[in-house]
């Protein structure tokens, strides 16, 4: 194999080398993105630890659950913390149109039930001490420069406070989970606060807990514990459903609508432009080459020879192309992951997503480069040799 | 001594236009080893078709074609291309060097065919290069040579494996009168100095004077064979 | 100045007709994906659009952006159907106004699993506001006190347990299936039934909404306004239409900005395509170009002529594009709005979603072939008329 006719070739040209290399990088970089997406919903649910359940209304996502329930269930076997979980759905002060989640939580069973989460600035003795402390991501920290003690304000959507000014957590500490199944950009606040301002008078919404978590011994048989909390409140007042972690980021997930049937026909678009991309350069290469390949078939090459090197040229543009695209997506990682992290969690390379970038390079280069290689091999000294260049 | 180039009873037809056109018709041809052939005849006379019999680029619809003790017609095509990367080198009108390679690397492209080592076949194109008096210019691309230069880096090319029968279609068609001589004087010189079989299609009588014999086609048929005064 | 005969482009296109049709398909596909986007973008935005009324006010709690936010208590909801001037009487002097609970909740799906549907408690005169907006076309209306419950005709094809005569359980109550409706928009995914019995059902004593049919010319900023210190309620007042642009607004957004990310990036790629068929193409025709050079073009006839190939092989992709959409044309998919609730809509390719869809093509044809005419027009007629 002639390799630095190759390689000559592919320099050769470097406009449509480029060019090529090019599309072929965009195309790469495109479905490792959108492979990374839906390869980071699936670790989410990997992620999910075993030892936890969580119980939540069977009739709505948006039905609390009374706040006795919790006495009730700490009788059942095999439970060894519980902690309430309560969406707030407020807007940050001096950033309405963005978006985080927060939550009203039980401090003291809260972080012993999530070991994945490290404490990284403050402390979270303070976070319990301090009725209107929260706890914070980083990445949150990071985004609005926020400093341990510093006061952030909330206003409330669902919960309005009486005197009509937005709420007010001071931040106790920061926090870094090791794991998608807690994002880094949620503040956690006491959920006694919330209570105490409901029962209180000093602010209005209803009084309930979304979820709660039930963290088991170990040893416990989820599905005994699953039944048993069903069961308790099987005629009311309000019917519950308790799922293992897994089922419950499922259902969330499953809320994006059918993004992974969606992403998966953007990637076959991409697919199908890029083929037809490096098809057309693999075809003009080939036919603009016509007399080098008749007068390299006049010296003795083989037709497969003269026919590899057409291949042989697609694979190596194509392989040139994953390895840019795959190069910027890994560049690119990083902060896109921190972009999304709010609604699309888990986004991430793995070695999955880089094989795919990989075989689509083989796939698309030896395809492209098969039907001129064909051609190439088929076509006879004589006749490339009359065509005029 | 050379190979001598035999053909037997040669007959070649394309099919053009729904009709069958013999370009040879029971074509009968010896030509001795070590011998400079101009082969003559105006268009569509099958000049173009012996030289590529010859060369094992096309088949014989019947016939043999004998190189040396080589039937050409009973190999297939990859052995036809394993064939003529050691036994036959080829210049064309247009010159055909690859425009991404240099000199260098056009003349060692057959030499890639061989079990050479990188540095024999290196020395081997450089050597070819001087005996065609390209030696300081072998790192040029095609396009920064003249037209003349281009046809002797062809010719260096079609020595490389150093082949006993050198086949040129027009080499000096699209040359002028001072560098076609200068590329005549150059294929004289391998016949006379290296011994090698030259058989070269020209439409112009002056360039046939450089060979020993002059073989006349017409219309598939062997014409008269003319041996140039003085030489034999 | 003379230009190139258009027809040599043309000519051209067709001659080299695999080189063409590769890169028509590789710009189409681009577009495809754009046009995608842009069409699930409408289907979602008239959806909501087309039943926003200009003349019915929806009133929720202030601070509340959507009905799963707000929460109004019944006496609230009293004081707004009764007292607020604008709202229209029926024949008997009755307001035309209606509170209204509205809750996602959990249902089973024929696919399995369970997705959030949007399920409404009226009072008897929502029927009156929504006037012919919303006709039953199977059996009846549920009986006022029931329960009953009546489905939009958008979840029968999804959702289990949803057709006349079937038995629903809600939380712990069952209700009957009754009729079947046909609604503008979102409220065919909806079921509906009492105000009263669904919110015992469901544990909910308070409200979500008041919606009312109010004269025309409106003013819903002065409602507010006029509340804005009343000690028992502090509604936000918007007409149907406001409300629901403001309930497309993200989603239709994150279409938008889909589409718009992943068709700059896949863009760029077509871009290199083209330019790279058009470099094939000049390189192939440069005897060409010499003559025409020789016999006296201008260089900018020659550029023009190429840019212009270029926009046409644009072009071809555009309307190939929107040859790979138009099939999906109708085709239902269901995703997640605001309010976390199930809604059904169309994918809609409209003409102005071609119309984009072609312009874009055009676009990326006249980038790719900037360069490669800007090439053509500078060579020079000898080095073009020179065998290679």
């Amino acid at each position: 194999m002639p390799w630095k006719l190759l390689w000559r070739n592919v320099v050769g040209h470097p406009v449509r080398s480029l060019l090529t290399v090019g599309a072929v990088a965009v195309a790469v970089f495109l479905v490792c993105v959108l492979n990374a997406v839906t390869s980071g919903l699936t670790r989410t649910l990997d992620a999910a630890a075993a030892n936890r359940l969580l119980v939540q209304s069977a009739v709505s996502l948006f039905v609390d659950l009374p706040l006795s329930y919790q006495q009730k269930m700490a009788s059942v076997p095999g439970i060894e913390a519980i902690c309430k979980w309560q969406w707030f759905g407020g807007r940050y002060e001096q950033d309405k149109g963005g978006f985080f989640a927060q939550f009203g939580i039980d401090p003291e069973t809260f972080l012993p039930s999530y070991p994945e989460m490290k404490i990284t600035k403050g402390s979270y003795d303070d976070f319990k001490k301090l009725r209107t402390a929260c706890v914070v991501g980083d990445e949150l920290a990071d985004k609005y420069g926020w400093q341990v003690g510093q006061t952030v304000p909330i206003s409330g959507t669902i919960f309005q406070r009486t005197d009509g000014r937005p709420w007010e957590f001071t931040v106790a500490a920061i926090y870094r989970s090791s794991s998608p199944a807690v994002d880094n950009q949620t503040l956690w606040f006491q959920f006694d606060y919330l209570r105490e301002s409901l029962e209180q008078g000093g602010a209005t919404g209803p009084l309930g807990v979304g979820v709660y978590m039930l963290r088991m011994a170990p040893g416990t048989d989820p599905v005994a514990v699953q039944q048993a909390v069903d069961a308790m409140f099987e005629n009311g007042p309000q019917r519950v459903q308790t799922t293992t972690e897994a089922e419950f980021n499922r259902q969330f997930i499953s809320m994006l609508g059918d993004v992974p049937t969606l992403l998966q026909m953007i990637g076959g678009a991409v697919l199908f432009a890029i083929f037809f991309a490096v098809l057309n350069t693999m075809l003009m290469a080939g036919r603009e080459r016509t007399r080098d390949l008749g007068v390299m078939k006049a010296l003795g090459f083989t037709d497969r020879a003269t026919g590899m090197l057409l291949v042989a040229e697609s694979l190596l543009l194509c392989g040139l192309g994953a390895a840019a695209g795959i190069g910027v997506g890994l560049l690119a990682e990083a902060p896109f992951a921190v972009a999304t992290a709010s609604f699309l969690p888990g986004f991430g390379f793995d070695e999955g997503t880089l094989l795919l970038g990989a075989a689509i390079a083989v796939g698309v280069g030896l395809v492209a480069g098969v039907l001129p290689g064909r051609r190439a091999a088929r076509l006879t000294a004589i006749a490339a040799l009359r065509e005029v260049g | 001594m050379a190979e001598a180039i035999q053909l037997r009873s040669v007959t070649k037809a394309y099919q053009r236009a729904g009709e069958s056109l013999r370009v040879l018709d029971e074509l009968d041809l010896t030509m001795a080893g070590g011998t400079f052939y101009a082969l003559m005849g105006p268009s569509g006379s099958g000049k173009t078709t012996l030289l590529n019999l010859v060369g094992g680029l096309d088949h014989a619809d019947s016939g043999a074609v004998l190189v040396g003790d080589v039937d050409l017609t009973r190999l297939d095509g990859g052995e036809l291309a394993a064939w003529r990367a050691g036994n036959v080198g080829f210049v064309f009108q247009g010159f055909n060097l690859l425009p991404v390679l240099t000199a260098r690397e056009n003349v060692e492209l057959p030499l890639q065919l061989t079990p050479l080592s990188r540095r024999q076949r290196r020395a081997q194109a450089e050597r070819a290069l001087q005996l065609v008096g390209l030696g300081d210019r072998m790192d040029h691309k095609p396009r920064e040579l003249s037209g003349g230069q281009e046809q002797r880096v062809a010719i260096a090319r079609a020595i490389a494996t150093d082949p006993q029968v050198i086949l040129a279609d027009e080499p000096t068609g699209d040359l002028d009168r001072t560098t076609a001589d200068a590329v005549l004087q150059l294929l004289q010189r391998l016949n006379r100095e290296l011994g090698k079989t030259i058989l070269m299609v020209t439409h112009d009588p002056q360039a046939a004077g450089y060979a020993d014999k002059i073989i006349h086609l017409d219309k598939g048929k062997l014409g008269r064979i003319e041996t140039n005064p003085g030489r034999g | 100045m003379a230009l190139v005969p258009l027809r040599y482009n043309l000519r051209s296109l067709f001659v080299r007709s695999s080189a063409t049709a590769l890169t028509v398909c590789a710009i189409g596909a681009t577009v495809a994906v754009l046009a995608g986007m842009l069409s699930l973008q409408q289907g979602f935005a008239t959806l909501f659009q087309e039943r926003g009324r200009a003349d019915v006010a929806v009133f929720l709690r202030k601070g509340a952006t959507s009905e799963g936010e707000s929460g109004l208590t019944r006496e609230q909801c009293d004081i707004l159907t009764k007292e607020v001037p604008e709202v229209e009487r029926s024949g008997n002097g009755a307001p035309l106004a209606s509170a209204e609970l509205f809750l996602a909740v959990r249902l089973r799906k024929f696919d399995g699993g369970e997705t959030n549907v949007a399920i409404r408690g009226v009072e008897p005169l929502s029927f009156a506001v929504q006037g012919d907006d919303l006709r039953v076309v199977e059996g009846r209306r549920f009986e006022p006190a029931s329960d009953e419950l009546i489905v939009g005709e958008g979840l029968l094809d999804r959702i289990a347990n949803c057709r006349v005569g079937d038995v629903l359980r809600i939380n712990t109550v069952t209700f009957r299936i009754v009729g079947t409706f046909a609604g503008k928009g979102g409220y065919r995914s909806e079921i509906w039934g009492d105000l009263d019995r669904l919110g015992k059902a469901l544990e909910r004593p308070v409200a979500s909404r008041v919606i009312a049919k109010v004269r025309e010319g409106t003013d819903f900023a002065a409602i507010t306004e006029r509340y804005a210190s009343d000690l028992r309620v502090q509604p936000k007042a918007q007409s149907e239409r406001e409300y629901l642009k403001s309930q497309t607004g993200d989603l239709s957004k994150r279409f938008t900005l889909l589409g718009g990310f992943l068709a700059v990036i896949m863009g760029i790629g077509a871009i290199f395509t083209g330019t790279n068929s058009l470099l094939g193409t000049i390189s192939a025709r440069s005897h060409e170009i010499g003559i025409l050079k020789a016999v006296g073009y201008r260089p900018f006839a020659i550029f023009a002529s190429f840019l212009f190939e270029a926009v046409l092989l644009g072009v071809l992709g555009g309307l190939a594009g929107c040859l790979l959409v138009l099939p999906f044309q109708g085709a239902e998919t269901g995703t997640m709005n605001q309010t976390f609730s199930e809604v059904t809509f169309a994918f809609r390719t409209t003409p102005a979603v071609m119309l984009d869809a072609v312009a874009f093509a055009a676009a990326l044809g006249l980038f790719g072939g900037m360069m490669p005419a800007w090439r053509a027009a500078r060579m020079t007629p000898t080095k073009a008329l020179r065998r290679t």
